[in-house]
């Protein structure tokens, strides 16, 4: 089987899975944990040969990319929506790492969620991630991209909310979702804006050369705001800079989905469009200068947070954020291949914390144990060389987790209320009757049918 | 130029199938059965006639047996897509919402919206425009006290569109007479009425809120509002016409971004339901003013997808307040994902299907809005893009409220989707899914009515006098 036809089978094969499961379970069918977990071992197993096929043979063929055309999705007067994938450098990799974590995890998850009630729902939104992943890392424009992108945020926020008894989940999933989709809106006017002063999206069009040596083919400040549009769209994938604050809120869901989305693949989404762009964000120093800067405040709030945090997720889920602030400022800094090893060890080792976070105190007492007794310390912080005024101030600013949730509470939401109350001048209420009877809790249970 | 026909009298059977399941399931003790069977034998007529359009691929097929019908590359699709939502309907209303007289009613409405999509001319689309409104007039559905201003509004775009068509008859204009101003002008107010355009939204909100939800689902997913924009559009109006649609397209942007801000003071979900149907039907008027053919493309195909989504949301909404009645006014989440899982997902993919999630038909029809909005005024597009984010917030928020959070004490037992329910519902699913997939067939049936009103447009802009 050719690269033509192995690409695209890669891709498909999560979300045709999805498709057939979700529409016979809509039907009223059941399917056992027993079947789910065979499927879904299977077919990552399958997506993993699949890969190394597609790996031996670039490799046997020396190519550097490949670039497989399905032709337009739709088509509209002068307009197309280009299917094309692209296997590169870059991508592979990603691919790569995509496909094995998602299947260790799968593998994880088949023990940790044994007799859950939402078994089957996590194994379905895992399988519609994997799609969207493949289908973000080999999408040949960024009108592919953005489908993925997407189909990754909503299986996200799914997972975020998988406990949906529990208000808590539902309340931080609502937020997440909320900063994903003003996030992007920077994504999608890239998109729009692409097409409407270049006439393409598609990195081809877009880029000469192959990856990482391309190069950006337009000029002038439509590239800036582009790549700044970009840069936020990262941002908030990855949430560094001002979207910052929805990752700790996103350890609600099951831990498996935590390590798969927010220690391994969703989270690095951001850092791969930096990634692929990167010619396009060189071209400008306002772009390069922002990626930086988002980067690199980010990884400081990150580790100060990190430190004072209570509970394993949320401590991991700093880490990680300060880990991916660091790889934004790599990008920034132009050091591309730095960028994809630290991103690619970092999703590993991340995966591998956040799997092992329900058993961490037992890990330390074992680890305590072994050690025949009491373990050293693990020595002072940098910290500790600053005045202790700072070092009180730094604390009680990383408790409070920077103040983000207040300052967005006050800025953005409060406003967007007050205006949407104050909207409803214009709907008119008529004095009733009678008054108004309140809202029955009885439950009416004959007259379904 | 020669007048076509359709091969058989695909509309006047339609009609009178229509008709007859009005007449027989009026007073019948088992009304669903003739409702179904003549929304059935409907769907089959305007299939037929649908399918007959897009194989000749031009021009309007007039009906054998009455001429003031026919059918054309704008109505044809619609119509069959109608009376399949007509039937997804009947079939999956609640018991109690399936009396003889509701069940009429329902049948009266589609038939109606049949009538004004068939029309070959004003006068006849006019009625259905006004026959469409007579159930609710009637108290079809039960005395609606509180629903005055609904019925008021409706009411008031039937006479405005009356009077719209009276003064087109009464007098010829010019590109900028009087009469041509005042003629547009009532039927942009005609429009907005009908539509719920800001700040005339208050009645659609009404609507969806104290009146009979299903009913209510079949009266706006008509689109006759988009329907009369786009036969003028098509018809090659003068000067005056535009610019009353420019006005009205920008009243659609500004409906649909200061209704998807006010919905998020919301938390009623017929009322949040209406703040984010609204502000998603105003993306086709704006598609269609954007005078290009990715606007007017995206319109015609969101037209679809959006009733294909909206009457699958309401039909879930109607049968939860059927089994909890705490769910027309829930005062804390209702949790009702554990008890009615799949109600739960059907839910979901038709809420996302509306707000655009890829890869579903929505996708398709805001992805071409956007571009074509945004090649005429860049503001616009974004303007737009910004009311499709924050939709889709409302819509995770609506979700929530019905079927995430604590499961209520009070809800012991519910039965999750019946098979009656099961069927259409995945129907519509896969219809949405499906057409996401494959856009490329849907587009394919509206590319002629696409490039009439382009052609229009494009002949109303050159010959464009200076004043």
């Amino acid at each position: 089987m050719s690269l033509q036809h192995l690409i695209p089978l890669l891709i498909a094969t999560p979300g045709v899975l999805f498709l057939m499961l979700g529409t016979l379970w809509l039907l009223g069918g059941q399917v056992s944990e027993r079947a789910i977990s065979r499927m879904s071992k299977a077919t990552h197993a399958f997506l993993v040969v699949v890969v190394v096929l597609i790996a031996w043979a670039m490799w046997r063929g020396n190519m550097v990319s490949m670039n497989v055309s399905l032709g337009d999705w739709f088509t509209v007067a002068e307009y197309g929506f280009p299917l094309s994938l692209l296997i590169d450098k870059l991508s592979l990799p990603l691919v790569g790492t995509t496909v094995v974590l998602a299947g260790i995890v799968g593998s994880f998850s088949v023990r940790y969620l044994h007799r859950d009630p939402g078994f089957f729902r996590f194994f379905l939104l895992l399988h519609l991630f994997t799609f969207g992943a493949l289908l973000v890392f080999t999408a040949g424009s960024l009108d592919l991209l953005v489908v993925g992108w997407e189909i990754v945020g909503i299986t996200s926020v799914l997972l975020i909310g998988f406990f949906q008894y529990r208000p808590d989940p539902v309340r931080n999933a609502l937020r997440v979702f909320a900063t994903y989709r003003v996030a992007d809106l920077f994504m999608l006017t890239a998109v729009f804006l692409s097409h409407h002063w270049f006439g393409t999206a598609s990195w081809a069009g877009m880029f000469s050369g192959d990856w990482p040596g391309s190069t950006y083919k337009f000029d002038g400040a439509a590239a800036t705001v582009i790549a700044v549009l970009l840069a936020f769209a990262a941002s908030g994938k990855s949430s560094q800079g001002p979207f910052c604050g929805w990752l700790p809120r996103a350890m609600e869901g099951p831990t498996p989905s935590s390590a798969v989305f927010y220690g391994a693949i969703s989270v690095h989404a951001g850092a791969y469009l930096l990634l692929r762009v990167e010619p396009l964000l060189h071209h400008s120093v306002i772009a390069t200068s922002l990626v930086i800067f988002i980067g690199l405040t980010t990884a400081f709030l990150g580790t100060l947070i990190h430190r004072t945090s209570a509970d394993a997720k949320t401590s991991l889920a700093y880490a990680a954020q300060t880990q991916i602030g660091l790889i934004f400022a790599e990008i920034g800094f132009g050091w591309t291949t730095l960028a994809v090893i630290h991103l690619v060890g970092h999703a590993m080792l991340r995966t591998l914390q956040f799997l092992r976070a329900p058993s961490m105190l037992w890990d330390y007492h074992r680890v305590h144990a072994a050690a025949g007794g009491k373990l050293s310390p693990t020595g002072s912080y940098y910290e500790s060389l600053l005045p202790s005024a700072v070092q009180i101030w730094l604390y009680r600013w990383a408790l409070g987790r920077g103040f983000y949730d207040s300052i967005v509470e006050r800025w953005v939401m409060a406003p967007v209320l007050t205006l949407a109350r104050w909207l409803a001048i214009f709907e008119p209420r008529f004095p009733r009757r009678q008054p108004e009877a309140e809202p029955s809790t009885k439950v009416v249970e004959t007259p379904v049918s | 130029m020669p007048v076509e026909y359709l091969t058989l009298p695909y509309l006047t059977t339609g009609l009178v199938c229509l008709l007859g399941g009005v007449m027989s399931s009026w007073r019948s003790g088992q009304p669903r059965k003739p409702a179904v069977m003549a929304a059935a034998l409907a769907f089959v007529s305007f299939l037929g006639a649908a399918r007959e359009v897009i194989a000749v691929g031009h021009g309007h097929l007039v009906d054998p047996l009455l001429p003031c019908f026919d059918a054309d590359g704008l109505d044809a699709v619609p119509m069959a897509f109608y009376a399949a939502l007509t039937l997804m309907v009947v079939v999956v209303a609640p018991r109690r919402d399936a009396g003889g007289r509701a069940m009429a009613g329902m049948l009266i409405i589609s038939l109606a919206t049949q009538i004004a999509y068939a029309a070959a001319g004003w006068t006849t689309l006019l009625s259905g425009w006004w026959l469409s409104c007579l159930p609710f007039v009637f108290g079809m559905f039960g005395v609606q006290h509180s629903n005055k201003l609904a019925i008021g509004l409706l009411i008031a775009s039937c006479v405005a569109l009356t009077a719209s068509v009276a003064v087109m008859h009464a007098e010829t204009f010019g590109n900028f007479s009087p009469g041509g101003e005042l003629t547009f002008g009532l039927l942009v107010l005609a429009v907005m009425c009908r539509k719920g355009v800001f700040p005339l939204h208050s009645g659609v909100v009404q609507a969806f809120e104290k009146g009979a939800l299903l009913p209510v689902v079949l009266l706006f997913n008509g689109h006759l509002g988009v329907l009369l924009v786009a036969h003028s559009e098509a018809a090659v109006l003068p000067q005056s016409a535009k610019h009353a649609f420019d006005i009205l397209s920008v009243l659609a942007v500004v409906s649909a971004f200061l209704i998807s801000i006010r919905a998020f003071a919301e938390t009623k979900p017929r009322r949040l339901l209406a703040f984010l149907y609204v502000s998603q039907a105003s993306f086709i008027l704006a598609g269609i003013a954007a005078a290009n053919i990715a606007g007017i493309t995206g319109s015609l195909v969101h037209w679809l997808a959006l009733s294909a989504a909206s009457t699958g949301l309401i039909c879930i909404v109607r049968v939860l307040e059927v089994r909890v009645s705490s769910a027309e006014n829930p005062m804390v989440h209702l949790g009702l994902a554990v008890k009615a899982p799949r109600l739960a997902t059907f839910f979901l993919i038709c809420g996302l299907a509306l707000i655009g999630l890829p890869g579903t038909l929505s996708y398709c029809g805001e992805e071409l809005i956007f571009h074509g909005t945004l090649a005429n005024h860049p503001a616009v597009g974004i303007t737009l893009l910004v009311t499709s984010a924050f939709n889709a917030i409302n819509l995770i928020r609506l979700y929530g409220i019905l079927f995430l959070g604590v499961l209520p004490k009070h809800v012991i037992d519910i039965p999750d989707a019946l098979p009656r329910e099961r069927w259409p519902l995945t129907a519509c699913v896969v219809f949405l899914i499906l057409g996401g997939l494959f856009p490329g067939t849907i587009i394919g049936w509206r590319a002629e009515t696409v490039q009439a009103i382009e052609k229009a447009l494009g002949v109303a802009a050159v010959s464009m006098p200076q004043r």
